[in-house]
Formats: structure tokens, C-alpha cells, sequence
């Protein structure tokens, strides 16, 4: 009972600490978020603040807030954000919403850390299971993340778009497959991108159902919890038709990241390709990068069913690759994830390779993105080859913990191959 | 390129592969040096060109003489009286304010004034020329200032200006509008003004009541001397390294050099016969002036506003009177009047070696990356080895079959995290002292720090040894961490300064080859490269004025950081310095059996 109240204490000690720091930050230098608002590696066409601001701006002065083409994010932001004082008279009110939600987001994932789901879920047990991080550690990893400050400080949307997906995950391991279902469509309304994680997500929660009301068909669990989400959606939309008056949000959020009519550039893969884009090729190409972006769900859940969160995990990763806006917000949830994998660690290849490409890139990206735009002295093609080399160690990221999950498993199946080298044909 | 990453790791158990690196992190200096050195040859460095054919430099006939030199002389009897008479800021602009506007131009004023270690206030002087044949959506700029930067008053300078206004008036060719600015002095004025100008000014900065359009180009006049000159210097780094397209330079040499026959030189060479010696001397004075990153004059603070500029100082005993010195202007400004978009054409970042020879960023920039790249090669050796068993084989364990025993060790990694974190965030220590030291006490301030920097490493490795006891695999991963660090940054910052990436590259060149020794006397020479006493060491040699000068520089580089955005400290206490100190603790280090777990 005493260690459980330690732990408590300790939680408590770790939130405070992180939103000690977030309003430090805020407050001790004030230019800071505004500076990182426009940072184009934090804030994309459809997560910018300075974009919601301008949405807020028409929605208050009752103009379709669409009008104009410069926001592109989800109508019920709207609301939600009229209802804080203006963020230029009383930025607080603004900074403890986003400190709120990170925190609640370091929660959930202090949740679903000390579930274990990552060492052992339903149907596979990891032999490294006794060598993990506790969830207050993964939690302070989450929370004192540069990147995940950053992204706070910078006020980004995408930060209620992480908190909905690590609830839904979290949900779906305790057993609660609706509320799973209820924030994954939530997440999806936000960013359309997180429906994708509906095929892992109800394998997690079909594997994690409680043992009371187990319902035995994955066929029937999964039409029951598509139609939830189906449901939650259509009512977001509604609600959303009703607050705005028409349909029009449809094209200018969803249109836009399906279609990539904002070139704005990000550190994802997409602008730059289509900036070059012969007009008579783009919808071949959309449609080839979007086929691209969704395939690996399909084959991932089957490959590694026995664990869907890893599936879940990979998907993140490659998201925060492939996504047609991706920014370092993206990369903040895949590395929230990556922590609880702490058992498979060792069977990493590339951990230092890794560190080094993403912080060289970390520096060099903000280096040539001046070079480029403010002294006029390099070109897009600097930024550009700098979001290839970010990718590049995003993807070996990802490649390695595939890896060292597969080989987890490989172990188990071929116990005589245990700290064997193992070559790649 | 996963498979080719682990077949390159399997090499890292070969026992040869280990000794290696720091071999070839050693040639990697060594090729980064001789590679600078080689660029003065004539089969390494190209000769300028002119790239925007819009420019046309030396096409045209200047007009500029004649009776011109009879208003120039009653100008410059006005300036004399005023300079005499020793006119105050605010009297100096009431009588060009009258001046100007008996021309017939719009003139306008702007207060400012800058609190930092040193104050500073005064006021700016701008008359706009507006273009006959333009739609003011473009300008450029003829600066003078009152006092240049060798603290002279600039009597011709500023004569000439107004001589040139009252001529470019009579002209209908001007396609761009023409600003005439006049500052109080070289670097905090025309700050000021540039600021103001793209809105981006502080609240103790005026904003300008008058505006033109965008500016394509400026050029400043700095001619204090009287009398007769030979040739024209052309002052060119800005704020920061970064340089004017070269394009501007090269008119400025084809027009005074080609046209007018008087001549060029650069970087204070007064005589540049062409030879090795002179390219290589000229690129190293320009490297290290990029490298400080300091205003050079009046046209530093365009720059960064990416405005090309150049500064224009007559030198030298010869029979060029000012009038040459105005058609020289004027043959500069028709070219830049003849633009039909910004200069983009040639080269932003370039090594000047001669008037009319450079190397471009393709051919300079390997030698800053190979330094750099030392720095990750040893961090990746240090991390590798620090994977590896302190002895030979493990005996035992999968020792069968005659293979080589190979057990990853686990690797320690907070305390080495946590030993660079700090040692970084003590980097903002001294950054903010220097930068809020009041100018009178910046001496006192370095005397002090050069103290307390030599004995700090060996109180922090005191307690770290006291407290932690690291292990050699922990004092590797300190070495590794904070040289990929220092890796990292330096490549980034080539990109920026060149030269600054370089100097400071080759003066933590040593911290490299750091690992624990057990005598104390290896720290002697690492106390000699550290920030501080290489700060110290260079301004006693090269300026002869001991710790005063010192100070001097240390006061020049707290207004630049606070006036004109200079990142050099930054550089210097935030990259440079954590690297030395951490260097320094691991020289100092014992290793030994780590801090035994408290329960």
C-alpha cells in the first residue's frame, strides 16, 4: 500500500514538474510560441494555431470561418476554442488547455505502459517481459520529449489528435472496446489519418475484451464496433453542419489532406513531390501516395497479430512518415510509444544511427529551412534534402523495432537461435 | 540500406576495425587543412564572372564631374563648418534636413537609441529620390555616416552624397527609387534604420515615416581621408558571415577596376601582387572575419535582410580625386538600376582570395564538413567500443566452436546523459554574464571567469569522481555524446558561417583524442584551447593591448548580439565551451568500479 502512495506521489511530482516547465517556458520567454507557431516543422496547414486563430476570427464575425482557404482543421475546435478568453488578450487560459491535454496524454500512456500489453498481450509473451520501464518512466519520456514540448509550446492541434489515439488504445486494453471506439473516431474526426488505426485497434480491444460479456465472433465484435464508430462520426458531423451551416468543412479539412491543395512545407515527403507535379499526373500520384500510406495496415495486422500493439505502434511510426502533413508532433506520439518496448531494446541494431541521423536533422532542417527562406541564400531543395534524411531515420526507426519485435518472436519459436547473429538474404 | 548497415556492423567486431578511427579522424583534420590551403591555386579557384547579365557593369558613359565639382566643393564646406564647429547629432540633421530639401527630395528623420552593455542614441537623416520612371516598388540605397568606423567624421562621404543627390536628381533614368540615408555612426544607425525599414524594429527604435519600395541594393561610402587616392577598398562581410552576392562585388571591381582604371583591393591588402601567399592571406583574413561575424561597416546591417551591400573606402597616394570616386558610384548604380529582380544569379557563399578570384561553397565547404566529421567518427568509435567487454574473451560463455565470445554489454547511459545535459545548460552561464555585464566591467568580468574556468573542470571531475565514480564505459559515452554533439552542431553551423564552423572545429580539434589520464599535466593543454584563454591569447598577440583589448572585443560582441542579432557567442559559450569542459572532465577522470546501487 505504501509503495503504491510513493508512486502516487511520484506521479503527481512527475505532472507537476511537466506543467511547471510548459508554463515556465510560456512565461519566461513570450515570444517562444509565437516563434515556434510559425515554425513549419511544428505547425502544418491542418494543426496550425495561427490558422485556427484565423478560423476563430470568421467564425466570431459569423463568416463561414472556410472562407478565404487558410483553415483547414475540424469545426468543433471552433466552439471549443470561442469558449476560452481570446488567446491574445489571455494566452494562459489558452496554455493550460494545451498543458491539460498533454498531461492527459502522459496518463493514458502511463496507463497503457503498466497494463503491459507490450510485453505480453493475448496471444504472445515475451521471453525479455521482466526487463521494462515502468509507466511513470515512459510517461516523463513522453512528457520531457523536446519534441512534445515544442509541439505544446507551439499550440499545434495535433495535440488533441494524440490524446484521443492514446486514449483509444488505453481504453481498448482496460477492457472498454466503446470508449475505445468513441475517442478513435474522436482522433479521426480531427485528422482523418487515425481511422487507419481501426483495423489494429479492434483487434487490441477484441484480444482485450473483458472476461465477463467475451463475445466469441471477431466478425460480429467488429461490425458492432465499426457501427459505434460510424455513429459517433455522424453525429461529430452533424454537430459540425449544425455549428457551421453547411457541408463545406467536408472539402476543406478532409478535401485537403486527401488532395494536398496546401503546398505549405512540412518535413513530410509529400509537398515538395507534388510542388513538381504535372497537373495531368496528381490524382494518379494522390491516389498511389494514399494506396502507399494505407497498405501497410492491412499486412501489418496480419504479420503481427499476436501483438497488436506493435502494429499500432509501427503504424504511428510510419505515419509520422508518409502522412500527407506530417510535422514533429507525429513524431512525438511514435516516440511516446517506442519506450514501451524497452524489452526488445537490446535487439536493436541501429539505436545510435538512429539518435544520431534524427538529431542531425533536428538541426540541420531549421539551419537550411533559414538558408532557404530568410537569408535567400539556399533553395527548397536544402529544406527538402534535409525531410528526406528525417524520414530516412524515421523509417530505419521503424525498420529496427520491426525488427527486434520479430526477432522477439523468432525466439520463441526457434529457442536453439537465442543470441545467434542472424543475416538478412 | 539496412542490409548495407549491417553488413557494416558486422565489421565492428573485427579487433582492427576498433583501432582505427582515431587514424582516420586524424587524416580527416589533417585532409581538412591541406584541403584549405590548396584552394588558393589556380587550379582550385575559378575567376569571377558576371553572372546577371542585366547588370551590365561599365557599360555605360557616367556624366558625374565638371561643375559637379564646384557643388560638391560648397557641400563640403557646409560639412567642414559643421564638423568644426563640432555640431551636435540633432544639428548636423537640421542643416542636411535643408539641404536636402533644397534639392527637392522628401526627407525624414528617426530617432533611436539602444540600451545594452554600452548605450548608444542618435538620430538618422533619409532623403527619398523618387524614381521617374519607376512606380516605387523598388529602391536602393546610398549610405553615408556621419562618423565612419574608425571613429573618423566622414567629411567626403558625406559631401559626396549630398553632391550625388543633387545630381541623380537631374536624371529621368532612374527606374528604382534611390534613398539617401545618412547615419551618425557605422553600425548602430544604419541597424536601426534597416530595422525599421522591414518593420522589424524594437520599441527604442523610431519608425520611419517614409517609406519606398524593396530594397535591391546598397552602397556605402566611407571616405574621411582628404586629398588624392589611388584605389577604392571594398569592405564586403556582414553581420553574422554572411556575404553580399558576388555579383555586386564583381560590378563594383569591373566598374572601378575595368572602367576607371583605379583599382581594387579587399580584405586591407593594400598591395596584392597575386602571388600564393597574398590569395592565401586575403581568404584567411576574410575567413576570419566571417568567422567573428562582426560588422565591418555601414553595409553589415543590410545583409541580413538579404540586401546585398558593400562598404566603398578610398585608399592609397595617387591622383584620384572625389569625383572619381562619384562616378564610381554612379557607374554602380546604373548597373543596379538596369535589375530586373533581386541578385540571385552568382554566388552567396564564396571565399574572395583576390579581386578577381574566388572558390565557391562546392569546393571550400568539404574542409569545415571533414573537421566536423572527426567529431562523429569518434563519437560512433566511442559508442561501438563502449558496447564491448573491458577484457579480451569472456571465458565461458558461447565460447564454443572456437568463435569469439562476443557479449554486448549493457551500456550505462544516464549519468553520461546527464553529465553533457548539464555541461550544456552550463553554457548559458557565461553567455549571460558577458551579455549583461555593464561595458565598464567586462574586463574585471573576464578576469574573474578565466580564473574560475581553469579550476572548474577539476572541482566538477572532484565531486563527479566523488559522487559517481564512473566507469570507463561511462567516461566513453561522455566523450561519445558530447563530440557527436559537437558534430552535429559544428556541420549545421557550416552551412550558416563557414568559418566560424572551421575555427572553432580546429580549435576543439584535440577534444577528439581526450580519454582519461591518470597524470594531471595532460590538462595544461587543454586549459591553453579553452574559450577563454584562446580569447585571451589571440587578442594579446595580434591587437598588442593585453586584457584591455579584451575587453574591447568582448563589449563589441555583446552589442552585436543585442543590436544586430550576432551569433557568435552563442557559438562560442554554447557549443565550444561545453565541448572543452566536458574534454576536460573526461582528461581529469578516474575511472573506476561506478557507484555502488543505494538501495
Amino acid at each position: 500500500m505504501n509503495g503504491g502512495k510513493v508512486t502516487l506521489g511520484r506521479t503527481a511530482g512527475l505532472y507537476i514538474g511537466a506543467a511547471v516547465l510548459r508554463l515556465a517556458l510560456f512565461t519566461v520567454f513570450p515570444g517562444l510560441p509565437d516563434l515556434l507557431t510559425g515554425r513549419v516543422e511544428i505547425s502544418t496547414p491542418v494543426t496550425s494555431f495561427k490558422r485556427l486563430q484565423e478560423g476563430l476570427f470568421l467564425y466570431n464575425h459569423n463568416v463561414s470561418p472556410y472562407d478565404g482557404g487558410v483553415y483547414h482543421q475540424a469545426p468543433l475546435f471552433l466552439p471549443l476554442f470561442s469558449l476560452l478568453p481570446s488567446s491574445s488578450s489571455f494566452p494562459i487560459f489558452t496554455y493550460l488547455l494545451y498543458i491539460v491535454v498533454d498531461l492527459l496524454s502522459a496518463n493514458a500512456l502511463q496507463k497503457i505502459a503498466d497494463s503491459g500489453e507490450a510485453v505480453s498481450s493475448a496471444l504472445f509473451t515475451s521471453p525479455r517481459r521482466e526487463k521494462r520501464w515502468s509507466g511513470l518512466v515512459i510517461a516523463a519520456v513522453y512528457l520531457f520529449n523536446p519534441f512534445t514540448i515544442a509541439t505544446c509550446l507551439g499550440r499545434s492541434t495535433s495535440v488533441f489528435t494524440t490524446c484521443a489515439v492514446l486514449h483509444a488504445i488505453a481504453k481498448a486494453i482496460s477492457g472498454a472496446p466503446i470508449s475505445a471506439m468513441i475517442a478513435l473516431s474522436f482522433a479521426s474526426y480531427l485528422s482523418m489519418y487515425p481511422l487507419l488505426l481501426l483495423p489494429p485497434l479492434l483487434l487490441l480491444s477484441y484480444d482485450r475484451q473483458p472476461a465477463l460479456h467475451t463475445q466469441k465472433s471477431l466478425l460480429a465484435f467488429t461490425l458492432k464496433h465499426i457501427s459505434v464508430v460510424t455513429g459517433v462520426l455522424s453525429t461529430l458531423f452533424s454537430m459540425s453542419y449544425l455549428i457551421t451551416g453547411s457541408w463545406e468543412f467536408l472539402p476543406s479539412t478532409y478535401g485537403v489532406q486527401l488532395t494536398l491543395s496546401d503546398l505549405t512545407p512540412n518535413v513530410g515527403l509529400w509537398w515538395y513531390f507534388f510542388v513538381e507535379m504535372f497537373d495531368s499526373f496528381r490524382s494518379f500520384f494522390l491516389a498511389v501516395f494514399w494506396l502507399h500510406l494505407s497498405s501497410y495496415v492491412g499486412g501489418l495486422c496480419v504479420r503481427i497479430r499476436t501483438q497488436p500493439l506493435v502494429v499500432l505502434t509501427l503504424l504511428l511510426g510510419i505515419f509520422a512518415i508518409f502522412k500527407p502533413y506530417p510535422s514533429i508532433a507525429d513524431m512525438s506520439l511514435f516516440l511516446a510509444m517506442v519506450p514501451l518496448y524497452r524489452h526488445v531494446f537490446p535487439l536493436m541494431r541501429y539505436t545510435f544511427v538512429v539518435a544520431a541521423v534524427v538529431m542531425y536533422a533536428t538541426f540541420l532542417g531549421p539551419a537550411f529551412y533559414h538558408l532557404w527562406i530568410y537569408a535567400g541564400s539556399g533553395n527548397a531543395n536544402f529544406f527538402y534534402a534535409i525531410t528526406l534524411v528525417w524520414g530516412l531515420g524515421l523509417s530505419l526507426m521503424v525498420c529496427d523495432l520491426t525488427f527486434a519485435v520479430l526477432r522477439d518472436e523468432w525466439e520463441v519459436e526457434r529457442p536453439e537461435m537465442v543470441g545467434k547473429e542472424i543475416r538478412q538474404i | 540500406m539496412p542490409r548495407l548497415l549491417s553488413g557494416a556492423f558486422r565489421l565492428k567486431n573485427d579487433p582492427r576495425i576498433l583501432k582505427l578511427p582515431p587514424y582516420l579522424s586524424l587524416l580527416c583534420i589533417l585532409v581538412g587543412v591541406v584541403w584549405l590551403l590548396l584552394l588558393p591555386l589556380d587550379n582550385y579557384s575559378r575567376r569571377t564572372y558576371i553572372s546577371e547579365n542585366a547588370l551590365l557593369p561599365g557599360q555605360v558613359h557616367t556624366y558625374f564631374g565638371g561643375s559637379d565639382q564646384n557643388v560638391f566643393r560648397a557641400y563640403k564646406h557646409e560639412i567642414n563648418s559643421l564638423a568644426d564647429g563640432n555640431a551636435t547629432n540633432l544639428a548636423v540633421n537640421d542643416r542636411l534636413a535643408a539641404i536636402f530639401a533644397g534639392i527637392g527630395l522628401k526627407t525624414a528623420r528617426q530617432p533611436y537609441s539602444y540600451t545594452t552593455s554600452r548605450a548608444v542614441q542618435g538620430e538618422n537623416i533619409y532623403a527619398i529620390l523618387p524614381a521617374p520612371r519607376g512606380d516605387a516598388t523598388e529602391a536602393i540605397v546610398l549610405v553615408a555616416a556621419w562618423r565612419n568606423a574608425g571613429d573618423e567624421t566622414n567629411r567626403n562621404g558625406v559631401a559626396l552624397l549630398l553632391t550625388l543627390a543633387r545630381y541623380f536628381r537631374r536624371w529621368s533614368l532612374w527606374s528604382k527609387d534611390i534613398i539617401f540615408l545618412v547615419t551618425p555612426d557605422s553600425s548602430s544607425g544604419p541597424q536601426a534604420w534597416v530595422d525599421a525599414y522591414h518593420d522589424a524594429h524594437r520599441g527604442s527604435v523610431g519608425s520611419l515615416p517614409v517609406k519606398s519600395g524593396a530594397l535591391q541594393g546598397a552602397l556605402a561610402i566611407d571616405f574621411a581621408r582628404e586629398g588624392r587616392f589611388k584605389s577604392v577598398h571594398v569592405a564586403y562581410d556582414g553581420v553574422n558571415g554572411q556575404l553580399p552576392n558576388l555579383d555586386l562585388i564583381n560590378s563594383v571591381v569591373s566598374i572601378a577596376g575595368g572602367q576607371m582604371g583605379m583599382g581594387v583591393a579587399i580584405q586591407e591588402m593594400w598591395e596584392h601582387p597575386d602571388g600564393y601567399r597574398d590569395r592565401l592571406d586575403t581568404m584567411l583574413r576574410g575567413m576570419l572575419k566571417q568567422g567573428l561575424g562582426m560588422a565591418s561597416g555601414p553595409h553589415s546591417a543590410f545583409i541580413p535582410y538579404h540586401v546585398d551591400a558593400v562598404t566603398l573606402q578610398p585608399f592609397g597616394e595617387g591622383w584620384q580625386d572625389e569625383m572619381a570616386m562619384g562616378r564610381v558610384i554612379e557607374g554602380t548604380f546604373r548597373s543596379l538600376n538596369n535589375l530586373l529582380e533581386k541578385l540571385h544569379q552568382s554566388f552567396f557563399f564564396y571565399l574572395l582570395m583576390a579581386t578577381e578570384r574566388f572558390v565557391s561553397i562546392g569546393t571550400y565547404l568539404p574542409s569545415a564538413m571533414l573537421v566536423a566529421v572527426n567529431f562523429t567518427i569518434m563519437a560512433i568509435a566511442l559508442w561501438v567500443k563502449s558496447g564491448q567487454p573491458e577484457g579480451e574473451v569472456v571465458p565461458g560463455l558461447e565460447g564454443q566452436k572456437g568463435e569469439k565470445a562476443r557479449l554486448a554489454v549493457e551500456r550505462h547511459l544516464f549519468l553520461p546523459l546527464g553529465v553533457v545535459t548539464v555541461a550544456q545548460a552550463l553554457g548559458v552561464v557565461p553567455l549571460w554574464v558577458f551579455n549583461h555585464t555593464p561595458a565598464s566591467l567586462q574586463t574585471t568580468v573576464f578576469v574573474v571567469f578565466l580564473v574560475l574556468n581553469t579550476a572548474l573542470p577539476h572541482v566538477l571531475s572532484a565531486v563527479l569522481t566523488r559522487t559517481y565514480n564512473p566507469t570507463t564505459q561511462q567516461y566513453q559515452l561522455i566523450t561519445s555524446f558530447s563530440l557527436l554533439l559537437l558534430g552535429m552542431f559544428l556541420s549545421s553551423l557550416a552551412t550558416l558561417n563557414f568559418s566560424l564552423a572551421l575555427i572553432v572545429g580546429l580549435l576543439s580539434s584535440p577534444l577528439s583524442f581526450v580519454r582519461p589520464a591518470r597524470h594531471l599535466a595532460w590538462s595544461v593543454p587543454l586549459a591553453l584551447i579553452s574559450p577563454p584563454a584562446v580569447l585571451a591569447l589571440t587578442t594579446a598577440l595580434w591587437k598588442n593591448g593585453g586584457l584591455a583589448a579584451v575587453g574591447d572585443v568582448l563589449r563589441e560582441a555583446a552589442f552585436g548580439w543585442d543590436v544586430m542579432g550576432m551569433y557568435t557567442p552563442v557559438v562560442v559559450w554554447c557549443v565550444w565551451w561545453p565541448a572543452w569542459l566536458v574534454g576536460n572532465l573526461v582528461v581529469l577522470g578516474r575511472p573506476g568500479r561506478g557507484k555502488a546501487k543505494v538501495a
